[in-house]
């Protein structure tokens, strides 16, 4: 009995040393990353709990939750959230809609298919504030743009895109943008694909569509997520897109923005633009994890035989 | 169930000049389980996807039963395949991927379920129904994808080297169940393999291919036997046959100063080709180690237990040749001893061009 019970201690002495083992190398990287990412974090987060403007820039005063509180209280805040949701989900789930129906088009041999495929990626190489400038000169303005010159051509009249449709504006910019990017990685999960499960479904005598909804799209499930992921991550935090087509114009100015309009863009309230940004951060990572639950569930409802 | 016939049935894939198939006459009879054998590359999966609908018939055509379905896409043609990766659906469960087949027929729910635990207890599948693919050993993955076959009860089986990705001892076992299930269930069934074991013991006829060119398709004792030409006689049989080059004299042929008297209908096979050089084809078991005869020296022994396999170099015109000869499982032979080989069973003969010549 003794021996088994200094046997089981032995091994987990033996455990322990081997996982210090495996992470020492990693600790000066680990330090790094704590260093680099998580002190500008706690930073904003001591700001958020004081008040301070640029005049007077002294002395700042330990607020508390003052500056959360009022945050919940202002109207503009919840308009913004608000913006930003409906921004986020819209460009996000737009871009996966049709990055695989296009991802789904090129996935099979063509002549030019590589041409093809770069020509559609470039999109999301281009620079965000460029993107933004495109769009607004070239294509939605009344008198330049290339839509109104279409419309007006047909015989209707000129319309205001920016000014009639301010978030759809950003919103369609930036699924032009990042609908290549949802393409590449629905693409690779298609081109991972084994061909013999295919064949085998059309041995089975399944349609097209029943292969599509039965066998491809769960397969792409998790290149779906991972499309569903980082697009939010990354449109949450859209700036370029809204400064640069509607400069936050009505309806259209997302939580970064608002930062920005509170703090260096003209309203000088650092406190309260770091308590913003902290819900801002707070709320992408719930609803990264939240989402990805809710998207996982959806899919998996597979029905047995 | 049904018969199958290849009509002239040829498969050139684009870009390329030669057949991958070509003009491939084949019947197989209602309940049959034909194999196809052959060496990599001579179009054994082209001739069966040609049957399943997956690859295109260039010239020629293909019948089920009585439907000609050249031109008819997988899903009409009443098949089920088995594929050598398997290609399971894997996010489905076990008992989806049996059902999945009767789920696109519009099988009832209540049926469905039924059939596939029907086939889950013929393969002794049940208690993993409710498991997905990854979660199963190569084996049972091989008895999923037969599940998903049996299930649909189809008018043709179609199984592409099924158990390649079995280990040894596994694939052995499972031939003789999949060869038992065939025959009870009495499906016309057409099976690839490269392994001539497994076309041996589990054909009821196997049909040799070569380039893409069917070379004979027979019964296997048949094809031991009788094998239609060189290459079927080097391919069929476990050592090789040996296939020794040699003139023809007035005597008959002589395997170094070992002479042999040649079958009538060899000899004037032969002189109406007027062939003076020839093939002559011994398998080991009818080569044996005897006191007189051709003297050779032995190079290696391989001994499987029940049996051994004995390889002498002797010398023909001139040059080393190694003949392999059968010899009891408790041989005492052993390398660099002096021994002497003889005939003691049939020879075959082939002609320059490979074909046989007499029986
Ligand atoms: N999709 C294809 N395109 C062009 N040529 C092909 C294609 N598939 C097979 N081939 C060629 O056709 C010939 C027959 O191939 P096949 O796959 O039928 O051989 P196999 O007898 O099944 O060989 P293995 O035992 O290696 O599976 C080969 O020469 C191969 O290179
Ligand atoms: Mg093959």
């Amino acid at each position: 009995m003794a021996a088994t019970a200094s046997r089981s201690e032995a091994v987990k002495k033996l455990q322990r040393r081997e996982a210090w083992r495996r992470r020492i190398p990693l600790l000066p990287a680990l330090l790094f990353t704590i260093v680099v990412t998580q002190v500008p974090f706690l930073f904003s987060l001591w700001y958020s709990l004081t008040e301070w403007k640029i005049v007077p820039p002294e002395p700042r005063q330990f607020v508390g939750v003052d500056n959360y509180v009022d945050l919940f209280d202002s109207r503009f805040f919840r308009e913004a959230v608000w913006t930003s949701i409906l921004m986020t989900v819209f460009a996000v789930l737009l871009s996966v809609i049709l990055g695989t129906l296009i991802a789904l088009l090129l996935d099979r041999k063509f002549f030019g298919q590589g041409f093809v495929r770069t020509l559609l990626i470039t999109p999301f190489l281009i620079m965000p504030v460029v993107a933004g400038l495109v769009w607004k000169n070239q294509m939605y303005s009344a008198t330049f743009g290339v839509f109104n010159w279409v419309i007006e051509g047909l015989g209707f009249d000129r319309i205001e895109f920016v000014s009639r449709w301010p978030l759809w504006s950003i919103v369609i910019v930036l699924v032009w943008q990042w609908t290549p990017f949802m393409m590449l990685i629905i693409l690779a999960g298609l081109q991972g694909q084994s061909a013999s499960v295919l064949e085998a479904a059309r041995v089975d005598g399944a349609s097209p569509r029943a292969t599509f909804f039965q066998i491809t799209l769960p397969h792409l499930r998790p290149y779906l997520e991972l499309g569903v992921l980082l697009g939010s991550i990354y449109l949450i935090q859209v700036f370029d897109h809204v400064a640069v087509i509607t400069g936050g114009g009505p309806g259209s100015t997302n939580v970064p923005y608002f930062v920005f309009q509170r703090s260096i863009g003209g309203g000088w309230q650092f406190g309260l633009a770091s308590a913003y940004s902290i819900v801002v951060v707070v709320a992408s990572i719930i609803i990264a994890t939240f989402g990805l639950r809710v998207l996982s569930g959806l899919l998996e409802g597979e029905d047995p035989a | 169930m049904a018969e199958v016939r290849y009509e002239n049935a040829s498969r050139i894939y684009p870009g390329s000049e030669i057949p991958a198939v070509n003009e491939l006459n084949l019947d197989i009879d209602d309940g049959e389980l034909l194999v196809l054998v052959g060496p990599s590359g001579s179009g054994k999966s082209t001739a069966l996807r040609m049957l399943a609908g997956l690859e295109f018939v260039d010239q020629g055509s293909v019948y089920i039963g009585e439907n000609d379905v050249t031109l008819s896409p997988p899903q009409d043609r009443d098949i089920a395949m088995v594929f050598q990766n398997y290609a399971l659906y894997p996010s489905m469960t076990v008992a989806a991927n049996m059902g999945f087949a009767l789920k696109q027929q519009k099988v009832p729910k209540a049926e469905r379920m039924e059939r596939v635990r029907e086939a889950a207890r013929i393969l002794d599948l049940e208690e993993y129904l409710d498991r997905k693919p990854k979660n199963l050993s190569g084996g049972q993955r091989q008895r999923v994808a037969m599940g998903r076959a049996i299930v649909r009860k189809p008018q043709v089986f179609l199984m592409d080297e099924p158990l390649s990705n079995l280990d040894a001892k596994l694939r052995v076992q499972t031939r003789t169940e999949l060869a038992d299930l065939q025959a009870r269930l009495g499906v016309t069934t057409v099976y690839v393999t490269h392994d001539q074991v497994e076309a041996m013991t589990m054909g009821h006829r196997v049909a040799v291919l070569k380039d893409g060119v069917l070379q004979q398709a027979d019964r296997p004792r048949t094809l031991y036997s009788k094998p239609v030409n060189r290459f079927v006689a080097g391919f069929i049989g476990s050592p090789a046959m040996n296939l020794i080059d040699t003139d023809v004299t007035s005597e008959g042929v002589a395997i170094g100063t070992l002479g042999l008297t040649l079958d009538p209908s060899v000899s004037s096979a032969l002189t109406a080709q007027d062939d003076r050089e020839v093939t002559v084809g011994v398998r080991p078991e009818h080569l044996k180690l005897s006191t007189a005869g051709l003297p050779g020296e032995v190079t290696v022994v391989e001994e499987l237990g029940s049996e051994s396999f004995v390889h002498v170099t002797v010398e023909h015109r001139g040059e080393p040749l190694v003949l392999v000869v059968r010899d009891a499982g408790e041989t005492t032979t052993t390398r660099g001893d002096i021994v002497h080989v003889d005939v003691a069973g049939p020879t075959h003969v082939f002609e320059n061009g490979g074909a046989r010549l007499g029986e």
